[in-house]
């Protein structure tokens, strides 16, 4: 009773202080760039909570980092930011500034750490599923082709479709990875890209092939739903021509990297069958190509690699040239926006996942600034007031921000300590850089080296390096490991969700990742209620 | 009529020369390669073939493949195939070409190193022509025998205080289908991008050769400009 009282008391005494005494805190405080900084914080959220809020979109674009987790946005942030002559903690990437945002629960049906396949095909079907599977539920068994029938799940792409609305696909990795296929795509394996890569039993056993999947989704969609009259997807951009060619030289673009580019065992030519369906369609493999596409062309298939696509840092080393994930991005909306109705685009930076793998975090952070002004170009050339924008991760990475570096310090550089100007050493004498990974290859000192997956040449380094005479802020560098692993490995925690425009305002808590399937859904009002 | 003879006697070796060149392009050659350390009076022995085309080299044991392929830009590409398990890891090619000499690989010594080294004599002609070369780098010395115009390593022996190292060519043909056919061999491996590995580790072969990590090729293969052994794959000197 008399704690309860004294509590009363003080709380009554806070009560009254809060009111009358504002002006007792020092000027020092209020007028700090600080504490003026959060009051314009505050008063736009007050401000943002007072505005209609719109729930229905005209067109909603889905951007996806893959392995873009939370410590990969801190350090991609403050990487922009010193690359602009800014300390960079202060800083944020285009879709950090977003009004709305959810932290993402991304463990798959099997699986405690995800993979692609299973948290894509969560986002584009509102339902978890297991790891390594495309565009099924979790009664399928990886592998086996016959559990694919009955199992498979519908996704907002083919509703789109459906509906009427243009649709696009779009990233850096091959068009056939399990993040794109995801979203047009049902196969018991993520890898079973093209016809070579399957079983001879899964192919006797009915089940097509991903890349065929794909040539087919206009035929494959009204066979599901009798009755429905779709155009097919409208821009499809990326990497992966090999699984479009037959294994024969003659086919063989300008672009080959190796002597047979083509893949498939079956004789079938897919960009020639995606030809033939879509004769209005511009197929294209380079940038000239790229650069030659107008945005009242109808429907768009470009490869521009035999593989993924490369690593922004790399792409001027491609054969005959490719688009930066910006470009591909704004050709794709200037195309998507002559439908009326709307659009639903899905784009994602698929190498930020592969330099980390590959334990080096400089092009995963390279990528993710790209991957930001991406989104910003999408912000730029779309009306707010109709375009929902979700910016989100399938899943994390064993990436750390460690040790006590000072403000400022390079990100991708070696801890110096506040007050100091000589890097930290460890207990074993030696400096160690802020950046690191808890797995994978380990250290690696590749130069001007702008391949990430360059590391794999050599087995992975045990141990502590000497950093002392190392340049840890060159392109080639790869960070240090605590477990010696072939290749660094995803990571369970959560992700990040970004949102911005009509229905926005739905992402917010902590949520399961298949609810973005229903944000989209919501916004687009893709299927009646 | 003079004239003409003269003109022929003097085109003759030169345009036999190039036609020599011309047929080696193909070529299938078996290496026997000899190691003695200082410390260890043993001399270990081992056994590898060297394959190339015009656009292909390619060093193989007992278990590894290892292929370089030229690209359009000059690049190089390498392709690891797992003979046991049939299977491959494509490489991308890397952008510091002055680290990747296809010469080097396609015949063990690069032009670079040839040009760096003296020659010491010169026996037969035309095709069969051998040339010894030598040199030495502080404490190594490098002794070649190169028949000069099939650009075909006859043997090499490096001498350096902790050890020597013989290589002798044991066979060689140039039948061009055979060399074309051991490639499409390979080519048809069931292949991997190595930026895919990390996500495949319910793979069983990738997820031997994750804990294995990438072994480095055992045999001693090629050499840099210097005459220094490279490792397997990618091949980086930033220090």
């Amino acid at each position: 009773m008399k704690i309860n009282k004294i509590a009363t008391a003080i709380g009554f005494t806070l009560a009254i202080s809060a009111t009358v005494n504002a002006g007792v805190l020092p000027q020092s405080q209020v007028q700090s760039q600080w504490y003026e900084s959060a009051q314009a914080t505050l008063a736009q959220k007050q401000s943002q909570a007072q505005e209609e809020q719109l729930t229905k979109a005209k067109n909603v674009i889905l951007f996806v980092g893959d392995g873009m987790g939370v410590s990969t946005l801190t350090a991609a942030r403050i990487l922009a930011g010193q690359r602009d002559g800014q300390l960079g903690e202060e800083g944020l990437l285009s879709f950090e500034e977003f009004p709305y945002s959810a932290q993402v629960k991304t463990y798959n049906v099997d699986a405690q750490t995800p993979d692609s396949a299973g948290t894509m095909t969560a986002m584009a079907s509102g339902v978890k599923t297991d790891v390594g599977v495309i565009g099924v539920n979790e009664n399928i068994e990886r592998g086996d082709c016959t559990t694919v029938f009955g199992n498979e799940l519908i996704t907002t792409t083919e509703l789109a479709e459906i509906k009427g609305l243009a649709t696009g696909v779009v990233s850096t990795a091959r068009i056939t990875h399990a993040t794109p296929a995801a979203t047009y795509a049902k196969s018991a394996d993520r890898n079973w890209e093209d016809v070579s890569d399957m079983p001879e039993g899964a192919v006797t056993a009915g089940c097509e092939d991903i890349a065929s999947q794909l040539v087919n989704f206009e035929k494959n969609v009204e066979a599901r739903f009798l009755g429905t009259d779709i155009d097919g997807i409208d821009v499809i951009m990326g990497g992966g021509r090999r699984h479009f060619l037959p294994k024969d030289a003659a086919f063989n673009s300008t672009d080959a990297v190796s002597s047979v580019e083509g893949d498939r065992t079956d004789e079938r030519d897919l960009t020639a069958e995606w030809q033939a369906n879509y004769p209005d369609g511009q197929y294209v493999m380079d940038k000239a190509g790229f650069e030659g596409i107008s945005a009242d062309t109808k429907q768009v298939l470009a490869l521009f690699n035999e593989s993924h696509m490369q690593y922004e840092a790399d792409r001027e080393n491609d054969i005959a040239g490719e688009p930066s994930l910006s470009e591909m991005t704004a050709k794709a909306i200037d195309i998507l926006d002559n439908n009326e109705k709307g659009f639903f685009l899905t784009v994602e930076s698929g190498r930020i996942d592969h330099a980390h793998h590959a334990g080096n975090a400089y092009n995963a952070l390279n990528d993710t600034i790209e991957f930001a002004k991406a989104v910003q170009a999408a912000v730029d050339s779309t009306n707010p007031e109709e375009t929902l924008i979700l910016v989100t991760a399938d899943h994390s990475h064993v990436f750390t921000i460690a040790g006590y570096p000072k403000r400022g310090n390079p990100i991708l550089g070696k801890v110096v300590a506040v007050g100091s100007e000589e890097p930290s050493l460890a207990s074993d004498g030696m400096p160690y850089t802020t950046l690191g990974y808890a797995n994978g290859l380990g250290y690696r000192d590749l130069g001007d080296e702008t391949d990430a997956d360059a590391a794999y040449s050599e087995a992975p380094v045990v141990g502590r390096v000497d950093l002392s005479a190392i340049d840890t802020n060159s392109a080639g560098f790869h960070q240090e490991v605590t477990v010696p692993l072939g290749s660094e490995t995803h990571a369970g925690e959560d992700i990040s969700l970004h949102a911005k425009g009509p229905g926005a305002q739905l992402a917010q808590g902590v949520v399961e990742q298949n609810v973005i399937f229903h944000l989209v859904n919501q916004a687009l009002e893709l299927i009646e209620q | 009529m003079k004239l003409v003879i003269l003109s022929l006697a003097l085109l003759s070796p030169l345009a036999s020369a190039a036609q020599c060149t011309i047929d080696s392009q193909y070529m299938q050659a078996s290496y026997k390669v000899s190691q003695q350390h200082e410390v260890d009076t043993a001399v270990h022995t081992q056994q590898f073939t060297l394959w190339r085309t015009l656009s292909q080299a390619a060093q193989q044991d007992e278990q590894l493949v290892e292929v370089w392929q030229q690209l359009s830009n000059q690049q190089l590409r390498p392709i690891r195939y797992f003979v046991q398990d049939k299977r491959g890891i494509e490489y991308q090619p890397s952008e510091v070409k002055a680290k990747q000499n296809f010469s080097s690989k396609q015949q063990l010594v690069s032009d670079e190193l040839l040009a760096k080294m003296t020659l010491q004599s010169e026996r037969g002609e035309g095709c069969d022509k051998v040339q010894k070369y030598s040199l030495k780098q502080a404490d190594t010395t490098i002794e070649v025998s190169w028949v000069v115009n099939k650009k075909l390593l006859e043997s090499m022996h490096i001498t350096k205080p902790t050890g020597s190292q013989t290589i002798i060519l044991q066979s060689v043909s140039f039948d061009k289908q055979t060399v074309q056919q051991q490639f499409a061999v390979w080519d048809n491996y069931q292949t991997t991008d190595y930026a895919d590995i990390g996500d495949n580790e319910s793979d069983p072969f990738l997820a031997k050769m994750i804990n294995l990590g990438f072994i480095e090729h055992s045999a001693p293969g090629f050499y840099d400009t210097n005459g220094k052994t490279l490792k397997g794959g990618h091949h980086h000197s930033h220090h």
